[in-house]
């Protein structure tokens, strides 16, 4: 049987209930307490390191998974093997490494066929010890998991903080005439659709333990917000009501979401809170509102608003007092989303005739443009708030993209010929 | 889930046969100077394929209506981010008003549209308000608002995908469809 290395999977084709493990164990104590980048320095330099190829069957695969990982972060830099002094199976020697400037080394096997035994030391050259010595086990539909397990401990011994590498993008995806719901890694593996009704879904927002996601319907006429539960994998309607109604982000409480609804006329913001079913209305302009973004301490909503003439960003207090203006440059501005430390919205913009992704700062200051080429919209941060998932047209047909917050390697990321678009960055 | 109870002896099974083996691998790493070894047994991932089971409820309306058949009524066009109704389409809503009082049993659907510019979420709002505005009118000339049925499509359902400026104003519109009695 082959494994799926993801939790989420495709629905629609299996109906089979089956399980995996997926066990590791630290094999050494944790590190002391350096760090060896300082990525809010501002003398930041990317941190040399030498990743072997696992000696066995799958190590260069995993390796290769590690490096990319690692690669695309911007801190480090990964260090051409052809300048290796050491081989893979030689014991490690500081002196091998510390003339080349390398700071971090990772060895290790990997052992198995059918379940794969994967143990890894990340070396110190220049203190002369072990960082991390530790043992993994999976399946081996699980590698690239796995793998993304690997790069995460080696991120998390290195930085002190934790890796997104085994975070999940969830994105809507065009085939047939049809709208769905999919799901992949981050790096744009694994990708899965969900088989559910309707041909028309938008939207999705993850709550914040991540374990389910609403999205907007229109099925038989009416545009409603259902809940996935990827737990019990079952989806059920949560609002309903005449009009459009548009999922927006989760409240931190997990219960309550924000939304924007037509159901008394023009499209205003509300807010409901499942287990209690209770509706509360925030705005009551004569303008278009939509597109609530709750910021992460959930005091704040920011959001889309037509009421000075034009689209543009505004933010207001989560109960919907204290409205003020947020952009004011540009005649189009929408899709706000909040950077996870809640010190910087992300939104489109149009400029010079096309779609771009800008940064700015909750009051306004700081306008930071990212994109220059195509359309590019609906931008999601990582949960650690160095990277950005986006949609964009620049080649053809609409994508998802992602990039380091500064706009560095932007990737497209899903297939060649998926239209896909609305990407949100899982929450963990 | 029946079989789950099973699954998670399986688990703490599985969790402690490892655990005894490690034990054993461990200790001789200890020669090495490496610091003395803590064993943590990390929370296991479960990953469980299975099908999403949908749990549907609907209010059931008194009287169904169906989609029937394209409208005669052309599309009333709008311009870039308005939902204002030109002058030049008001004789079309007039025919359309006229029409629908003389057929007691149908009633009309207006769907709302918009161009591929700008987000999902805003152009549904747009689109739901260019379809209230051509019901606000219609209901303005006498029609019941019960006889008028609004649904926004947003940008999801263009007439034409071409990237040009007429085939963006042909999908700004305003569209008509008639539903009748369902069974």
């Amino acid at each position: 049987m082959k494994m799926k290395d993801c939790l989420l999977v495709n629905a629609r084709y299996t109906g089979k209930l089956f399980l995996l493990l997926f066990v590791y164990f630290i094999l050494a104590a944790p590190s002391g307490a350096k760090v060896y980048i300082d990525i809010t320095s501002p003398a930041f330099k990317k941190l040399p390191v030498a990743i072997f190829d696992l000696q066995g069957e799958d190590g260069e695969e995993i390796s290769g998974i590690i490096r990319k990982d690692l690669d695309f972060t911007g801190l480090f830099d990964c260090v051409d093997r052809a300048s290796y002094i050491e081989s893979a199976s030689e014991p490690f020697n500081p002196e091998n490494w510390t003339p080349l400037g390398i700071e971090a080394v990772v060895k290790g096997t990997v052992q198995g066929e059918k379940d794969l035994r994967v143990t890894i030391t990340l070396f110190d050259p220049f203190e002369a010890r072990e960082i991390l010595k530790k043992q993994y086990k999976a399946e081996k539909g699980l590698i690239r998991a796995m793998s993304h397990s690997i790069a995460n401990d080696i991120y998390a011994a290195l930085l002190k903080k934790p890796g997104i590498f085994r975070t999940r993008i969830a994105f809507v995806a065009e085939r047939e005439g049809a709208k769905g719901i999919y799901i992949m890694d981050w790096d744009g593996h694994g990708i899965k659709k969900f088989g559910l009704k309707g041909t028309l879904v938008l939207t999705p927002h993850w709550s914040p333990d991540g374990t389910k996601i609403i999205y907007s319907s229109e099925r038989g006429r009416h545009w409603s917000i259902y809940m996935l539960d990827f737990i019990s994998m079952t989806e059920k309607k949560v609002f309903s009501s005449r009009g459009v109604n548009m999922a927006g982000d989760f409240f931190p409480d997990g219960d309550s979401f924000s939304f924007s609804s037509t159901r008394e006329g023009t499209s205003d913001l509300y807010v409901f809170a499942v287990d209690k079913k209770r509706l509360k209305r925030l705005t009551s302009s004569y303008g278009i509102e939509v597109t609530p973004a709750v910021s992460p301490d959930g005091k704040h909503i920011a959001f889309v608003s037509d009421r000075g003439g034009s689209p543009q960003i505004y933010i207001m207090r989560s109960n919907g007092r204290d409205i003020r203006r947020v952009t004011f440059e540009g005649n189009y501005n929408t899709s706000p989303s909040w950077a996870p430390g809640g010190d910087r919205l992300v939104f489109s913009g149009r400029s010079n005739g096309g779609n771009q992704i800008f940064t700015v700062k909750p009051d306004g200051s700081d306008l930071q443009r990212l994109t220059d080429a195509g359309n590019n919209e609906e931008p999601s941060f990582s949960p650690d708030g160095r990277y950005i998932a986006f949609s964009s047209d620049r080649d053809g047909t609409k994508g998802v993209y992602i990039m380091r917050a500064n706009g560095e390697s932007q990737e497209k990321i899903t297939p060649e010929g998926l239209r896909a678009f609305g990407p949100r960055w899982s929450p963990n | 889930m029946r079989g789950f109870p099973i699954f998670l002896v399986l688990i703490l099974v599985m969790t402690y046969g490892y655990g005894c083996k490690q034990r054993v691998v461990t200790q001789p790493e200890a020669e090495q100077q490496i610091q003395p070894q803590e064993e943590i047994t990390q929370p296991q991932e479960v990953i469980i394929e299975e099908k999403v089971e949908v749990i549907e409820s609907k209010d059931l309306e008194p009287t169904k209506y169906v989609e029937t058949k394209e409208a005669t009524f052309k599309d009333v066009l709008f311009d870039f981010d308005r939902y204002t109704i030109k002058e030049s389409y008001k004789p079309v809503l007039r025919a359309a008003s006229s029409w629908l009082m003389e057929n007691p049993d149908l009633k009309l659907l207006i769907e709302g549209h918009c161009d591929d510019r700008g987000t999902n979420e805003y152009n549904l709002a747009l689109g739901d308000r260019r379809a209230k505005a051509v019901r606000d009118y219609l209901v303005s000339l006498g029609v019941p608002s019960a006889k008028i049925d609004i649904l926004s499509y947003g940008e999801e359902r263009p007439l034409c995908m071409e990237k040009t400026d007429d085939c963006r104003a042909r999908n700004r519109r305003a569209h008509f469809v008639i539903l009748s009695k369902g069974e």
